[in-house]
C-alpha cells in the first residue's frame, strides 16, 4: 500500500505544521496545568503523603485533611486490639493565629501536632529525623523555607500562636499548605496552644499495619464501632484522594480545569480542523481522480483520519518534549507541579481525541471530491 | 482469422446509451444537456466525441462512465445496466473495469511517478509484488522507464499526462474515459498523447473513448462523433491507415 498520507504530510509539512503547532500547544497547555494543579492540591493531602501511616482514624463525614474533628483518645486501643496494626500515634490538628516578631497582620497556620520520636509516623518522609529530634524541646516549632517572609520570622526566633510563646528550631522544605502556613511541633506543644475548649482528644489517629497491603481491608473493618463514640477509618491512599477531591471539586477549582480544558481543546480543534479541511481541499481533484478509478470514500476517508493521527502524534511529540523541559525548569524554581500516569494519559487522551475530531471535520470535505467534477 | 469472441466484441457494444436525458438545474433555469441520446461504442476502438463547449460532450463522458446519474434513459456499460448500481456498486465497477484520464493531471504533488500509479493498484486488492510489475509495465509503455522516481514538480506536462495514463492503462480497464486529455498540452506532446491512446486501444482490446475539442486528434480517431446541442450530428469513421507511432520520444 502506498503510504500517501505519510508521504503527503513529509511533503507537503509546511501545509500541515499550524495543526502540529495547535495539537502540540494544545497539549502542552494541558500538560502544564494538570501538573499545577496536581503540585498545587497535592500539598493538601502533604500531611498524608508525607507521612507512613497505612489507616487513617477520624471523625466521621471529614472532607479533607484540615477539616477534622476531635474524636476520643481511647479509640486507639479499640485499633490496636486488630492483630494487623502494628503501631497508633496521634495527631493534632490546631488551627492557630500567628504573631510573629515582625507585624505581619493576622496570619492563619494550621498546627501540626506529632509525635517528634524517631520512629514517629507523621512526616516522617516529609522531615529529617535530625529535625524531628529537636521537636521534642517545649514549645519548639518547625516551619517550611518558603514561609519564612510570611510568617516574618527566622531561625531561633521567638513568635507566639493563639497567645503561646513558641520558638522557631528547625527550617524545613516540601511543608508548603494551601490558604495557609503549615507549623510543626509535638503533640505536648500543640496541646498548649490548642484553646479550643471542645478539643478533647486528637483530631487522627494513624496506624501503621504489619503488612501496608491490606490497608484498605484493615480500614474497612475498623470502621462501624461506636463504642468509643463517633469515629471512622480511612486507608492513607482513599483519604489522600478524599483530601485532593475535596479541593478540586468542592472549590470549584476542579470546574475551573475542566473548563478550561474544553477551551483548549475547542481553539485546538478549530485550528486544526481547519489546518487539514485546507489541506484535504487543495488535494480535492486527485482524491476525486482515485475515486474516479474506484478507490472508494471510505478508503479516502481513512487517508484523511491518518493524517489526523499523524498530526496529533507529532503534535503530542513536541508538547511531550517541551513539557519535560518546562516542569523540570519549574521544578528547580520550587514551583509546584507534580504528574502522574493517569494525568499524562489524560493529556494524551485529549490530544488525540482532538486530533480525532479534527480529522473527522475534514473527512467532511471529502464530499467536495465528486469525480463528476473533473469532466468540464 | 477473427475468433467468436472477438467477433461478439464487435457485435456487442462496450458501452450503450438509449434515450439518455440529463438536464441541468441552476436555479429556476434549467437546461437541457442529453435529449434522447442514443449511442453504441465499440470495443478495441478509439472513439473520439467532438464538438465545441457546452455541447454536453463532457457531460455525455460522465453518463457513459457512470460518474453522472441520467434523469431517463439506459446506459450499458460491458453489460452492467449503470443505473442499477447503488454507489458502492458503481465505485467497485469503476475500480474494476474503467481508467479514466483527465484534463488535468491531478497526481499528488507527494508521491513519484510509480507511486501514482501504484496507488490504485494497492486498492484492488492485488499483491505488492503484482502492483508493483504492473506499475513498472504501464509506465514502460508510456515511454516514462527513466522517470519513475520523479515528482509531477519535477515532470513536464507532457509527462504529467502520460504518468495519469499509466495510472489508468495500470488497471487494465475494459473502459478508457479521456477527457480533453490534449488541450493543456503542446502539439507534440497532445500528439504522443493521443498516440498512446490510440495503441492502448489496438493493443489492449481497451474502449477508449476520449472527448475533445482539439481539431488535431480527429485524424487520430478510429471514429469520430460530432456532437452539438446535446445530439449527434455525424458518426464517421476513418477508414485511412492510422500509423502507430513506434517510438514514444521521451
Amino acid at each position: 500500500m502506498v503510504a500517501l498520507a505519510r508521504k503527503t504530510l513529509i511533503y507537503e509539512w509546511r501545509r500541515f505544521l499550524p495543526a502540529m503547532l495547535a495539537v502540540g500547544f494544545a497539549g502542552l497547555l494541558q500538560l502544564l496545568q494538570i501538573a499545577l494543579v496536581l503540585g498545587i492540591f497535592g500539598s493538601t493531602s502533604l500531611y498524608i503523603t508525607g507521612s507512613s501511616a497505612d489507616v487513617w482514624v477520624g471523625y466521621p463525614g471529614t472532607q479533607s485533611v484540615g477539616q477534622g474533628r476531635s474524636i476520643d483518645a481511647d479509640v486507639a486501643s479499640r485499633i490496636l486490639m486488630d492483630p494487623a496494626v502494628e503501631r497508633v500515634e496521634q495527631y493534632l490538628w490546631v488551627d492557630g493565629d500567628w504573631r510573629g516578631p515582625r507585624e505581619t497582620g493576622g496570619l492563619s497556620v494550621f498546627v501540626s501536632g506529632i509525635d517528634p520520636s524517631a520512629n514517629g509516623l507523621m512526616f516522617s518522609k516529609a522531615l529529617p529525623p535530625d529535625l524531628r529530634q529537636r521537636l521534642a524541646e517545649p514549645d519548639a516549632i518547625i516551619v517550611d523555607r518558603s514561609d519564612l517572609q510570611q510568617l516574618g520570622v527566622s531561625l531561633g526566633q521567638r513568635a507566639t500562636i493563639n497567645g503561646h510563646a513558641v520558638r522557631v528550631v528547625g527550617i524545613s522544605k516540601g511543608l508548603r499548605a494551601l490558604g495557609g502556613v503549615n507549623v510543626l511541633c509535638s503533640l505536648e506543644t500543640a496541646r498548649r496552644i490548642d484553646n479550643d475548649p471542645t478539643d478533647n482528644g486528637p483530631t487522627y489517629l494513624v496506624a501503621k499495619l504489619r503488612d501496608p497491603a491490606q490497608a484498605d481491608a484493615v480500614a474497612a473493618r475498623l470502621r462501624g464501632d461506636t463504642a468509643f463514640g463517633p469515629y471512622t477509618t480511612w486507608s492513607a491512599s482513599d483519604f489522600a484522594s478524599r483530601s485532593v477531591r475535596y479541593w478540586m471539586f468542592d472549590t470549584g477549582a476542579g470546574a475551573g480545569v475542566l473548563f478550561l480544558a474544553g477551551i483548549v481543546f475547542l481553539v485546538g480543534a478549530v485550528i486544526t480542523s481547519q489546518t487539514l479541511i485546507a489541506a484535504v481541499n487543495g488535494s480535492v481533484l486527485e482524491y476525486a481522480t482515485l475515486n474516479a478509478l474506484g478507490v472508494g470514500v471510505a478508503a479516502l476517508r481513512r487517508v484523511v483520519l491518518e493524517q489526523a493521527f499523524w498530526v496529533g502524534a507529532l503534535g503530542l511529540l513536541g508538547a511531550g518534549l517541551l513539557g519535560i523541559v518546562l516542569l523540570l525548569l519549574a521544578r528547580s524554581q520550587n514551583v509546584p507541579v507534580v504528574l502522574n500516569l493517569p494525568a499524562a494519559l489524560a493529556c494524551i487522551a485529549l490530544v488525540m481525541g482532538l486530533a480525532a475530531v479534527s480529522g473527522l471535520a475534514a473527512m467532511r470535505s471529502l464530499r467536495r471530491a465528486d469525480p463528476a467534477t473533473l469532466l468540464r | 482469422m477473427p475468433t467468436a469472441s472477438a467477433i461478439e466484441s464487435t457485435v456487442q457494444p462496450a458501452l450503450r446509451a438509449e434515450a439518455v436525458c440529463k438536464a441541468f438545474v441552476s436555479g429556476r433555469q434549467r437546461t437541457q444537456v442529453l435529449a434522447g441520446l442514443s449511442l453504441s461504442i465499440n470495443a478495441a476502438e478509439l472513439t473520439l466525441i467532438s464538438g465545441p463547449s457546452g455541447c454536453g460532450k463532457s457531460t455525455l463522458l460522465a453518463v457513459l462512465s457512470g460518474l453522472q446519474k441520467i434523469d431517463s434513459g439506459r446506459v450499458l456499460a460491458l453489460g452492467s445496466e449503470l443505473g442499477q448500481l447503488d454507489l458502492r456498486a458503481l465505485e467497485r465497477f469503476r475500480l474494476q473495469h474503467t481508467g479514466f484520464v483527465f484534463q488535468g493531471f491531478n497526481l499528488f504533488p507527494a508521491l513519484n511517478a510509480f507511486e501514482q500509479v501504484e496507488l490504485p493498484l494497492s486498492h484492488m486488492g492485488m499483491s505488492r509484488d503484482e502492483a508493483r510489475a504492473r506499475a513498472r509495465r504501464s509506465l514502460e509503455e508510456v515511454g516514462l522507464a527513466h522517470r519513475m522516481k520523479l515528482r509531477p514538480s519535477e515532470l513536464s506536462g507532457g509527462e504529467k499526462q502520460r504518468v495519469a495514463i499509466a495510472r489508468a492503462l495500470a488497471k487494465e480497464p475494459e473502459l478508457l474515459f479521456a477527457d480533453e486529455p490534449t488541450s493543456a498540452l503542446d502539439a507534440a506532446n497532445g500528439q504522443m498523447i493521443i498516440d498512446i491512446l490510440h495503441r492502448i486501444a489496438h493493443t489492449h482490446g481497451t474502449t477508449v473513448l476520449c472527448v475533445s475539442h482539439d481539431p488535431r486528434l480527429v485524424i487520430h480517431a478510429d471514429r469520430v462523433l460530432a456532437m452539438e446541442d446535446g445530439r449527434i450530428l455525424s458518426d464517421r469513421r476513418n477508414h485511412a491507415p492510422i500509423i502507430d507511432s513506434k517510438e514514444i520520444p521521451s
